[in-house]
């Protein structure tokens, strides 16, 4: 399922490209370019808030005016996991799946292994996305969008290091890829 | 409409579209960071691209909300590096790990929570780790453009135009098949693809016919350069004829090389010229003021382009139809006509008018000739048909058969190809 899932993608590329290039306009006409890594920060910021009043107080990140309002991307966050769902539900897509093909092809480890790697790779995700201000949406292609000075060091960095490790935890490409090497 | 609901149906349909675009795959990430499918890189450029120009646009008209991220080198390089370890680990990014779990992925589910876990750690070393770094080559919120001193559309046109060319040149070569077709071809025979009606038994046939192929392969991918490259030309060429034509940039006088001024030798002329100069700028067109004499310039590189691209692009088709006829590879009516449409198109674009005066003209024009068309009286109705058929209807004559052309060449390319 999963391989026959990930050949056929649903849109052409340039199709998919411009689909997602035109929401971006849309949001950079509406609000702001989209950014998706802050409201994980505003969401822990109202829950300490409310568990520890006094530590947030002090906090200079957490008594920021910033992180202290859920508006807008906070909902933009909530709004992806229903579009998200609604279209997987369209294509007739949605189904529990743990594992990806990738990760089959190179690891005969339980798919534990594999949430495992998973919940570390979050953590890094969320932790580099908000070291650098944004994350692959907020930064890479946002900051690109508006030309910002920023997006240049994110992009080497994040292709650099994500080319790396792909290397190395995923050593041997899939079935299907093999015979166009 | 309040800034929640916005929210909200703003991410509904960048939800939606993460899992139509395919983007939410992990597999389709990791191998695009393996190099083996370029799907989400293509994706993602064009995604881009089109955000890019976009955004200038909107920007152009004053209507984009800009949220300038700080460039605080430092951090954003570990930032970048953390975030890619993560990326090349999951294959999820914080939005598509978002969307992914939403379509019921369990291994996004948990990468979602580890996220959780990551903002919780990034607030607890926040007031010790964080707010030291970030005072590290903290270069402000400042754009390419600023630190530059150049306008955006130094940085977004030329982006735009390198990178969708660069897309264009390296998409896909169709039908996967064809390769491996000729792959078989080369090799001998090979029996995965024994059942192909286009082997045929003789080696040294099947040879001549792989390389005609690969040599018809070479003519479409330079044939469609040269027809962007003559589509671009062309609208531009129009596009200045309107632009002179409704009066946005005034026709400067002295640009005639006819009538070369002499500095202070003709002040009147020289003030004439001048006047109108300073007060027709178009900034909204380019950033730069858009003036005639640049308007000239750029026309005459167009025409110029315009007739070599011609004659190579009837040169390609000629070739094209020698090779499909040499390695029988049928099609020939398509590029016969395709040729032709090609050789007249070549004839028209001549400019004929350099050769016997008035008496006969070629489809490209120098803005001289359109200053010279728009100066004298033109007020009754034939002049006015004469006019517009002379800048426009010959113009866009010359279009169709550009169009029929590469029409008929490409019926011809996939009926080779298939």
């Amino acid at each position: 399922m999963e391989e026959s899932n990930s050949r056929t993608p649903p849109l052409p590329w340039w199709a998919a490209g411009i689909l997602l290039g035109l929401v971006q306009v849309l949001a950079v006409a509406l609000v702001n370019p989209m950014g998706v890594s802050e409201p994980f920060v505003v969401a822990d910021a109202k829950v300490l808030n409310r568990v520890a009043p006094e530590y947030s107080e002090n906090h200079p990140l957490l008594s920021d005016e910033q992180y202290k309002k859920f508006g807008y991307s906070g909902w933009f966050n909530i709004g992806i996991v229903l579009g998200a769902c609604l279209a997987a539900l369209h294509l007739r897509a949605w189904k529990v799946r743990t594992v990806s093909a990738w990760w089959k092809q190179n690891h005969d480890a339980p798919a534990l292994l594999r949430l495992i790697a998973g919940f570390c790779g979050g953590v890094l995700i969320l932790l580099g996305a908000r070291l650098a201000h944004g994350c692959i949406t907020g930064q890479f292609i946002s900051g690109w969008t508006q030309l910002s000075l920023s997006a240049i060091p994110f992009t080497i960095t994040l292709f650099g290091f994500g080319m790396l490790v792909a290397y190395l935890v995923y050593p041997k490409a899939p079935n299907r890829f093999r015979r166009e090497e | 409409m309040s800034t929640p609901i916005v929210g909200l149906i703003m991410g509904v349909i960048f939800g939606a579209s993460l899992v139509l675009t395919g983007l939410t795959n992990p597999d389709k990430i990791i191998a695009a960071l393996r190099l083996k499918d370029f799907y989400a890189i293509r994706t993602v450029a064009v995604f881009l691209l089109v955000g890019m120009l976009g955004t200038w646009i909107l920007d152009l008209f004053g209507a984009a909300n800009f949220d300038i991220k700080p460039a605080v080198i430092l951090t954003v390089l570990i930032g970048g590096a953390l975030l890619g370890i993560g990326l090349g680990l999951t294959g999820f990014g914080p939005a598509t790990g978002l969307a992914s779990a939403a379509s019921g992925r369990i291994d996004a589910l948990v990468t979602v929570i580890g996220m959780i876990f990551g903002t919780h750690v990034y607030i607890l070393i926040y007031p010790s780790v964080v707010v030291p770094l970030e005072r590290i080559l903290n270069l402000g919120n400042v754009t390419l453009p600023q630190i530059t001193g150049a306008s955006a559309a130094f940085w977004v046109v030329p982006i735009f135009a390198a990178g969708s060319l660069v897309l264009f040149i390296t998409r896909s070569r169709e039908p996967r098949d064809d390769e491996q077709r000729i792959k078989a071809g080369n090799s001998g025979i090979n029996e995965a693809f024994l059942d192909r009606p286009i082997l045929i038994p003789e080696e040294t046939g099947s040879l001549l016919r792989s390389d005609c192929l690969k040599a018809a392969y070479v003519f479409r991918r330079w044939k469609n350069l040269l027809f962007l490259v003559m589509l671009l030309c062309l609208l531009l060429v129009q596009g200045s004829f309107w632009l002179v034509s409704t009066g946005q940039v005034e026709i400067a006088e002295n640009t005639n090389p006819g009538t070369t001024v002499v500095p202070g030798a003709d002040i009147m002329q020289a003030g004439q010229a001048a006047v109108p100069a300073e007060e027709s700028p178009s900034p909204w067109l380019f950033g730069f003021d858009v003036t005639f004499e640049r308007l000239t310039s750029i026309v005459r590189i167009a025409n110029n382009l315009l007739v070599l691209a011609s004659v190579l692009y009837a040169l390609i088709m000629y070739f094209g139809l020698g090779v499909s006829f040499k390695g029988g590879l049928g099609g020939l009516a398509h590029i016969c006509g395709a040729l032709y449409m090609a050789l007249i198109i070549f004839v028209l674009l001549l400019p004929w008018q350099n050769f016997f005066g008035p008496i006969a003209m070629g489809a490209t024009y120098t803005l001289n000739e359109l200053a010279r068309w728009c100066t004298t009286d033109i007020s009754d109705m034939f002049g006015m048909v004469l006019f517009y058929l002379r800048f426009t209807g010959y113009w866009a004559l010359v279009m169709l058969l550009l169009l029929l052309a590469q029409l008929r060449s490409f019926r011809w390319a996939r009926a080779i190809l298939r």
